[in-house]
Parts: structure tokens; C-alpha cells; sequence
């Protein structure tokens, strides 16, 4: 895998369920997305940015009734697509 | 006229919290996270920040709501608030801040266009990996906050002199306070 553009980022996972997720990654030789380095760096942020996501994506506020897990994945992928984001 | 039948009486993004307060409650904290809480980048120049990729996604609501709470904490400096929309190249703001805006600029085009060089100069100027890191996801929320405030055609009220009092509110309080009112309002059931 590529280096990121901030070493700092990818080398100082702080403390917390990311940063176990690398470890074991690593330790097994596992290929990971480079977004968990960015997940473990700010967790404060993270902290939000996962409540946001599990809301918006999983939560049961009034839409998930008429919006299934499946169909807002299929948003999501078809945005990042047109992002031209792979993962 | 918004798209969707939010709350007439709240501007902007604040129409959109109260219409949908399990997601104003995260994105409330990661503006506090990244704008309001203590940092080596001061708020002002993270407002800026923040101000300038809104005025490239053209967003009418978020670049005055912030650029008025940058001008707050820059001593009331509006016009160089103007200058960092305009050119922020020759505005009077320091190397580092310029070299992160220019990131913030790239990724407001598309995160790809960030390229090595402008990492190497903003580090050049003394950013910390922290900072240039902050300055994308600043860049990068604020895409989505403008692109939620004007995909939902939210209504934005012209009058400068109501953004800079909230903008005073802001800048000392930060950005969780709007949760509060829309408990408040949701609780009263104002809000639908």
C-alpha cells in the first residue's frame, strides 16, 4: 500500500478500537483501508462522524420505514462512485 | 423556498437540525470538534477556512453565517474576511494559513487534487500534520454542510446585522447551543 501524505497520521494511532483493528490487521499481514489510520489519528472527531453515519445510514429515525439499510448503501455507493472514490 | 417543509422561522442548516435532530446532534459536535474547541490553528483561522470553501461551493447561507463568526473573532476584520474569498494569496493572513488554504481549496474541488506539493509547502510554512489533517476535514465537512444547506434550498435571510449577533453568540459559545433550542422547540412541538 501506498504511504499516506501525513506520516504522522498513519504512524500515531491513538488508543481505542481503530487502532486495535490496525494492529491486528498488521500482525496478520491483512490488507486495510487507509481510512482507519485518519479513524484512530482524531477520535474525538470520529466519535461524531460514526454517530453521524450510523444515523443517517443505520439509524431508526422516521426514514427507515421507507428507506431500507440497502437502499441508503446504494446512495452512498453511487455517490462515492461518481466521486470517482473507489472504496 | 425550501424543497421540503422545514420550520420557516429557522435559517439555513438550522431549518434542517430541527427538522432532523438525530443527525444535527453529531454534525453539531464535529463542528465543535473542528471550529470551536482549542487547537494550534486559532478559530478565526479555521473560520476562515471553513468561509472560503463555502464561498467556492457558493454557498450564500454558510460563507456569511461563518465569515461573520471569522470577522468576530478577528476583531470585527470583515474585509479581510472579503479578501480571503476574493484572494487569499494576497490577503493579509499568514504563509501557513495561506499554503492550508490552498488544500482546503483542492479538496473542495475533489480530495484527488491534493497533491504532495502542497502538503510539502504547507509543512514548509510550519503546518503540523494535525493542522493540514483539521484543514482537509474541515474542507471536506464543509462540502457536505453546503451541499445540504443549498440541496434542500433552505431560506437564507439577507440581513447582515442578524448574522453578526448570532455570529457573536457562536464565536463564544460554539455550535452546540443550537441542540438545546431544538430540544426546546421539539419538545414544545413547533418543530415537525
Amino acid at each position: 500500500m501506498d504511504a499516506m501524505f501525513l506520516p504522522e497520521v498513519e504512524g500515531n494511532p491513538q488508543p481505542g478500537p481503530t487502532a486495535d483493528l490496525i494492529r491486528i490487521a498488521q500482525s496478520a499481514g491483512a490488507e486495510y483501508p487507509k481510512i482507519w489510520h485518519l479513524f484512530a489519528y482524531r477520535p474525538e472527531a470520529t466519535a461524531h462522524l460514526g454517530a453521524f453515519t450510523h444515523e443517517i445510514m443505520r439509524g431508526d429515525g422516521p426514514v427507515s420505514a421507507s428507506l431500507s439499510p440497502g437502499l441508503r448503501e446504494l446512495i452512498a455507493a453511487f455517490t462515492s462512485s461518481a466521486n470517482e472514490c473507489p472504496f | 423556498m425550501p424543497h421540503i417543509r422545514v420550520s420557516e422561522k429557522l435559517p439555513g442548516i438550522r431549518s434542517l437540525f430541527a427538522f432532523r435532530p438525530e443527525t444535527a446532534t453529531p454534525m453539531s459536535e464535529l463542528a465543535e470538534v473542528l471550529l470551536h474547541q482549542p487547537g494550534t490553528l486559532s478559530p478565526g483561522e479555521r473560520e476562515l477556512i471553513a468561509t472560503y470553501v463555502s464561498s467556492q461551493n457558493d454557498c450564500y447561507y454558510c460563507q456569511t453565517a461563518h465569515g461573520a463568526i471569522a470577522a468576530h473573532h478577528l476583531g470585527g476584520n470583515e474585509e479581510l474576511v472579503l479578501d480571503v474569498k476574493r484572494d487569499f494569496e494576497h490577503a493579509a493572513v499568514s504563509d501557513k494559513l495561506k499554503a492550508l488554504l490552498a488544500i482546503a481549496g483542492k479538496v473542495q474541488r475533489g480530495g484527488k487534487n491534493v497533491q504532495p506539493e502542497d502538503v510539502e509547502r504547507a509543512r514548509r510554512e510550519g503546518a503540523t500534520d494535525l493542522e493540514i489533517h483539521d484543514t482537509v476535514l474541515i474542507a471536506a465537512a464543509f462540502c457536505m454542510f453546503n451541499r445540504y444547506v443549498d440541496g434542500l434550498a433552505t431560506w437564507t435571510p439577507t440581513d447582515l446585522e442578524g448574522f453578526r449577533e448570532r455570529a457573536a453568540k457562536v464565536a463564544r459559545d460554539g455550535y452546540l447551543g443550537v441542540l438545546g433550542y431544538i430540544e426546546e422547540t421539539r419538545a414544545a412541538g413547533h418543530a415537525t
